[in-house]
């Protein structure tokens, strides 16, 4: 899942200041999940700002507030047409990717975004995210025992641990495991230590293109003639 | 036509459309379906005036029920799974004398010309009639005895239930235009169509006493329980002598007992065959006769009995406990030659009544000599002849008396309407299932708060109710026990629902489960209604069945800025207070009427129901402080305060990103031992003025 949270409200309410009318836009599925651009954030937002607003005594803006399933696909963004036609902006509370989605389906309108994306990861409790994947393309975690070094190392190293680690915690952060004890733990476990003693060489990054692009459908003619 | 009625029929309709609210077990219960929890709730916010309109939508006389209800509600209550019922009847009670019952006058118009005539004044005759008058029909009750009431008044001791009661609602129905004709018994149901009636209720009651069957029976000193009972209820004072047996392990047998007590019998003793787990009478009643002196011998019967010497020698043999019979008591079986004997002065039998139907009325007749009727429509063999109550049933409930009246009054109502009866279809939407060990749990325990009893040596002595009336405090804390059976949170929107199991980790009670399927369920039957999902859902799709909580909130927020625009008092402060426990309008609004103009208390049914958006509103419409007043540990929900305080944390981070001081929003505990609340709301008062001079001295510096 992605995970976001809401930018400071001083840099909301920095970039929505050209605009009179702005529509607050939240999305229902991962920012829901880690509670920065849901419906109930969405909605504490447009309380904030409308204080905000209220205290600074210019009173200029006015909000409107909506919650679509997923900002990611156009479909989902439809129901929005005639809203968008009544405001000045849009502030989507959506990851990066809802931001960039809504933008291109509403040309017109500028499209500012509302939270910080940050990562993708899991929730650890209640109110409490960390972070589990890059997304680097490459995955690895056959031989890291399932835990992955490149996220949950600070040096993102392939080859661990390194000197820093102390008592089972990293030097970076000491309430932090050391991601490579945790993989020789497992691995220990798991009765797999030899895969501690190769060596990974380290990766190019290089080869992989952006933005990276991943095409499912075959490369067939679609016509009358087929089938 | 009437409001009351129009609300009993759309009752059950709204009961399936209304909010989403499961119909809890205490209602099922009730042979009225009185909404029990919607006025326990009430009492618990310590609005009676309300609770008592509940209370009288529901039921005719709740007056009477008030005193005497066998209470099967409480025999229902799912908070008995955890530790005690809920004391309902005794919180009717509460809100019937301190909304003012008496107080309240019912008027009724004829709108319609059929006259409908009812035979019998007790509870179902009663009942009947009141609702044949709300429907606008002419009535006449026709009571043998020279006094309204029927087992009322001649079958239940006024220290169960005042005269004075019956009285008051008696004189209502004439005030609603009821014609009465006492001291005249009806012998043949073909004079009264002649006389123009063309309905007519039949509701006799069951006042003949079962005879024992053994020798000696009618010998001087014996005396049957319901004769017994209607002459010390009529004022007479039969003389019972030093020593009186009563056989009989009934609600009629403690009566008689404990009438006999009260009329100064040295010696009480009940005889009863089986043991006193099988006794049918209330285990109050068994409770209340034993603390006023009466004695008891189990497993013994009377076999035959003597006067001699102006005493009754009674023979009577012991008994053992057999297989369970139909009705799963087990029977008793007498033990061979083990007679022995016993002299009593009088001896009251009190072994069960039956009707006593006139051949007359032609009616047919089922078990017991009752009125066979058609279980729904209450109709007897004959054309336009209702019957009800104890007449039907054999002896049973006051309330299943008035039930019973309801019922034939609106069957009545459909007969002379030529209407299709409308039946009651099954209910949808009844709360069932036991509460699972681990929700019991986390469950807090709070003790049942009885009301006060008269001590005993001082009952004995006359006919006083026994009973006392809760204060205020006990009242309102007995009804907080209420675990708001059906009202709890379902997700409305499943479509919305993402999956994020807030739910699941916030729940106190660990109600929440992720099921195979992927999606989320909230089982009703284990929900405490607490509210802290609902406002945690990150995607608004969970609500409470009974949707009083963001909307209720609302209005009461915009009610209370607008009161305080017109004030014009400075500085205004909002204070959240929770209503449950009397907070919102007792403690909290007696220190704001008591000269702090500023403070403007917004009631919330629990604190954890408040959401971000009611306090930033409130600083937004001019708030300089808000407060937020809870029960804190004292709150009968688990967990509510810590959840209130990460609210309060939240709104803090995002006042200090406005430049607004994060101590403008405090939260106070209410009901704590330590610290006095008006010092403390003093002192918060005070640091709000000391806030706001300096952001207008810092505005001042700025221009």
């Amino acid at each position: 899942m992605i995970v976001a949270e809401q930018k400071p409200l001083e840099e909301i309410r920095r970039v929505i200041v050209p605009y009179e009318k702005v529509l607050l836009l939240g999305c229902g599925t991962c920012v829901t999940v880690c509670g920065a651009g849901g419906e109930r954030e969405v909605s504490f937002l447009n309380s904030a700002l409308r204080l905000a607003q209220a205290k600074s005594g210019d009173g200029v803006h006015s909000f409107s507030e909506y919650t679509v399933k997923r900002q990611c696909d156009f479909e989902f963004l439809d129901v929005l047409v005639d809203r968008v036609n009544e405001v000045d902006a849009i502030l989507s509370l959506g990851c990066g990717i809802g931001v960039q989605v809504v933008a291109e389906r509403f040309p017109d309108i500028p499209v500012l975004p509302g939270v910080n994306t940050s990562f993708m990861g899991m929730a650890k409790e209640w109110g409490v995210w960390d972070e589990r994947c890059a997304a680097c393309g490459d995955c690895r975690l056959a031989e890291t025992a399932g835990i992955c070094p490149i996220t949950r190392c600070t040096k993102g190293i392939l080859n661990g641990p390194c000197a820093g680690t102390k008592n089972g915690k990293c030097e970076a952060n000491k309430d932090m495991d050391c991601a490579w004890i945790l993989i020789y733990k497992r691995l220990e476990r798991l009765q797999q230590l030899e895969k501690m003693r190769r060596y990974y060489p380290p990766r190019n990054f290089r080869v992989i293109p952006r933005p990276r692009r991943i095409v499912m459908k075959a490369d067939v003619e679609s016509g009358e003639d087929n089938g | 036509m009437d409001n009351e009625v129009k609300n009993y029929q759309a009752n059950r309709m709204r009961e399936a459309s209304h909010g989403r609210r499961l119909i809890p077990p205490c209602q099922v219960a009730c042979p009225l379906h009185m909404e029990i929890g919607e006025y326990v709730d009430l009492v618990a916010q310590g609005k009676v005036l309300e609770a008592l309109q509940v209370i009288r939508e529901g039921n005719p006389f709740p007056s009477i029920c008030a005193y005497v209800c066998t209470h099967p509600c409480e025999d229902a209550c799912r908070r008995s799974q955890a530790d005690k019922p809920i004391a309902i009847r005794a919180l009717k009670r509460f809100a019937v004398e301190f909304g003012g019952d008496r107080m309240i006058e019912l008027e009724a118009e004829t709108t319609q010309s059929e006259k409908v005539a009812v035979v019998g004044s007790g509870p179902a005759g009663l009942a009947c009639a009141y609702y044949l008058r709300k429907l606008g029909y002419p009535v006449t009750i026709f009571e043998a005895y020279s006094e309204l009431g029927g087992m009322l008044r001649v079958g239940i001791p006024q220290y169960r239930l005042p005269r004075e009661v019956v009285d008051t609602e008696v004189q209502r129905l004439i005030h609603m235009g009821v014609e009465i004709k006492t001291n005249t018994r009806v012998i043949s149901l073909d004079l009264l169509f002649d006389m123009g009636y063309k309905a007519v209720f039949i509701t006799v009651g069951a006042h003949q006493s079962l005879r024992m069957g053994i020798e000696g029976e009618e010998s001087p000193g014996v005396i049957d329980g319901a004769t017994f009972l209607r002459e010390v209820n009529l004022g007479l004072k039969p003389s019972l002598g030093e020593e009186v047996a009563v056989v009989g392990g009934g609600n009629v047998a403690m009566d008689a007992a404990r009438a006999a007590v009260r009329l100064g019998a040295g010696k009480v003793s009940i005889l009863y065959r089986r043991s006193r787990a099988e006794m049918p009478a209330g285990p109050e009643e068994i409770e209340q006769a034993l603390e006023e002196g009466v004695e008891t011998m189990f497993l013994v019967a009377p076999t035959k009995m003597k006067r001699g010497n102006g005493r009754l020698s009674i023979t009577c043999i012991k008994m053992e406990l057999g297989e369970p019979d139909v009705g799963g008591r087990r029977r008793p079986v007498p033990i061979e030659d083990s007679e022995f004997n016993m002299e009593f002065d009088t001896l009251i039998t009190a072994i069960g009544q039956a009707p006593q139907i006139s051949e007359d009325f032609r009616l047919r007749l089922g078990r017991g000599s009752t009125i066979k009727v058609d279980p729904v429509t209450l109709t007897t063999n004959r054309a336009g002849v209702f019957a009800g109550g104890d007449a039907v049933t054999g002896p049973a409930t006051v309330t299943q008396a008035l039930a019973s009246g309801r019922q034939a009054a609106f069957r009545i109502d459909d007969y002379l309407r030529h209407r299709y009866p409308l039946i009651d279809k099954e209910e949808k939407g009844i709360l069932s299932g036991e509460l699972s060990p681990k929700t019991i749990e986390m469950i807090r325990k709070i003790e049942r708060l009885e009301p006060p009893l008269l001590p005993p040596e001082a009952r004995a002595k006359e006919f006083k109710p026994v009973e006392l009336i809760y204060n205020w405090e006990a009242a309102v804390d007995e009804a907080r026990r209420c675990l708001r059976c059906g009202m709890g949170a379902e997700i409305l929107f499943q479509d919305k629902c993402a999956t994020c199991l807030t739910c699941l980790k916030v729940c106190p009670y660990h109600v929440p489960y992720l099921a195979e399927g992927g999606t989320i369920q909230i089982p009703a039957d284990q929900c405490q209604a607490c509210g802290i999902c609902v406002t945690e859902c990150p995607a608004r799709a969970i609500v409470l069945r009974k949707p009083y909580s963001r909307r209720h909130i609302d209005e009461e927020l915009e009610h209370a800025l607008k009161s305080a625009a017109e004030s014009k008092s400075k500085p205004l402060i909002i204070g959240f207070c929770c209503q449950y426990g009397l907070f919102g309008t007792g403690a909290l609004a007696s220190l704001w009427r008591e000269g702090k103009a500023g403070i403007w208390i917004v009631p919330v049914l629990c604190v954890a129901n408040l959401e971000e958006g009611h306090i930033l509103r409130a600083f937004e419409m001019g708030a300089e402080g808000v407060f937020i007043a809870g029960c804190g540990e004292q709150c009968s929900r688990e967990n509510t305060a810590f959840w209130v305080l990460q609210r309060v944390e939240r709104i803090r981070k995002a006042l200090s990103q406005i430049g607004l001081e994060p101590e403008r929003l405090q939260t106070f505990n209410l009901r704590t031992a330590e610290g006095d609340i008006a010092e403390e709301l003093d002192n918060f008062t005070e640091r709000i003025g000391g806030l706001c001079l300096a952001s207008v001295i810092k505005q001042e510096v700025k221009s």
